[in-house]
């Protein structure tokens, strides 16, 4: 009687310890998808993500497209004076976006929290801003 | 046309490489952690922008940073006119012109944490001389262990002693290559002193200025070793800089994610502050 008892309350117990994945110990996990979150190189530390990594990339990137467009195309970066007075090259404007982009998405994170849709597109219009007039 | 000759830019190589190992690498590692947790062994989950939003908002953070600004508008306050003035009164040519200058770069020969320790013994009560000078030769309550303003003005003191020489030494610099035609013509105009400092030694000495008052800056907003040996943050938490807090928050706690989008933080603010400096100071230059 004790016994059927026993059983009684275990079965069910054992169904649901299968069903929350019990069974799966030992055996490899299935492969997931490709996620910007997760980590790019597992052990690896500088802990990369994607994410993360095209961010850098991007920088990257863009001081390379600076650089390449200043040697053959427009020399001294096209130095002008803008509305705040200062004498920019290409490079200064590159960097006045960046600064002002990385302070937006800061403010935005202080005083209203996420996510950054809004100060995403703030940035873009400032980078916009600074490349046509500043 | 003219042709430029762009090849000595390879000889920049060697430093790039050392930045990026000593700089770049660092500092995306920490953009990296700044967006995920980790408790060790190298696994991350991401968390996204959540520890900035944390960090901007913590009372901890603002107070941390308003002592910041604090201390270094005192020691830039302080340190600057200071600087000029011991410059001033430095003899420009004889005998006493090697013994000025060895006397003034001793303080800045001296490592951060020996600094640091020597103050600590000087100013402790009953065992330090200013200590016990202040205390049982003047009778002024002071004790930097215990009062608040007292390990405020000694970690003031600490600094000023510590680096007023860098700006006597630039100011000096810049004066000294002032050919005396200018104040022979100053002297035949008529010119008082005030103008003579005015339109002549000030902007002569504007550039050095710049970079010393920017070194300052950078310094002593980054300042950790000599208020963590003084002090140690206290009493209470009086005197915990954002650099003491960085430090408690990534190495006492482990937090390495708080820390790591801190840091960033503290990372722009000095940038900016930089940036704003250098770009006003040299704006109407022509190079």
């Amino acid at each position: 009687m004790r016994y059927l008892i026993f059983l009684f309350f275990a079965v069910p117990q054992s169904a649901i310890a299968q069903a929350s994945g019990w069974g799966n110990v030992g055996k490899a996990p299935e492969p997931k998808g490709f996620s910007w979150t997760d980590p790019l190189w597992p052990d690896f530390w500088m802990a990369w993500t994607p994410a993360t990594l095209v961010i850098f990339v991007g920088i990257f990137a863009a001081i390379a497209f600076i650089g390449i467009l200043e040697v053959w195309k427009f020399h001294d970066g096209l130095t002008r004076k803008g509305i705040l007075g200062l004498t920019t090259t290409f490079g200064d404007r590159l960097f006045i976006t960046l600064l002002g982009s990385v302070y937006i998405f800061l403010a935005w994170l202080g005083f209203i929290g996420q996510p950054v849709w809004v100060p995403l597109f703030c940035s873009i219009g400032w980078g916009i801003i600074v490349f046509w007039r500043v | 046309m003219k042709t430029v000759n762009n090849r000595g830019w390879f000889f920049v190589i060697p430093v790039v490489i050392l930045v990026a190992f000593n700089a770049l690498i660092p500092m995306m590692t920490v953009v990296n952690y700044s967006v995920q947790e980790t408790f060790g062994n190298n696994v991350f989950f991401w968390q996204g922008l959540d520890w900035f939003e944390q960090i901007l908002r913590s009372d901890r953070f603002q107070a941390a940073l308003g002592r910041q600004f604090l201390f270094t508008a005192i020691i830039l306050a302080i340190e600057v006119p200071l600087g000029i003035a011991v410059a001033l009164c430095m003899p420009r040519k004889g005998f006493w012109v090697p013994v000025c200058l060895v006397l003034m770069a001793l303080p800045m020969l001296i490592p951060w944490n020996v600094v640091g320790s020597m103050w600590n013994i000087f100013a402790l009560p009953k065992i330090g001389m200013l200590g016990y000078f202040m205390n049982d030769v003047l009778g002024v309550n002071y004790d930097m262990t215990q009062n608040r303003l007292a390990a405020w003005i000694t970690i003031v003191v600490m600094d000023v002693w510590h680096w007023t020489s860098l700006v006597v030494l630039l100011c000096y610099a810049g004066l000294v290559s002032i050919p005396d035609a200018y104040y022979q013509a100053a002297k035949i105009d008529g010119a008082s002193n005030w103008a003579v400092f005015r339109y002549i030694q000030l902007p002569k000495m504007k550039t050095v200025l710049t970079i010393a008052i920017l070194l300052r800056f950078m310094d002593s907003f980054n300042i950790y070793t000599e208020p963590f040996v003084l002090t140690g943050g206290g009493p209470g938490n009086s005197t915990t800089l954002l650099s003491i807090d960085l430090v408690k928050i990534a190495l006492g706690q482990f937090d390495l994610g708080p820390a790591a989008a801190m840091s960033l933080i503290y990372f722009a603010i000095t940038l900016l502050v930089s940036w704003i400096f250098y770009t006003v100071m040299t704006k109407d230059d022509p190079s």
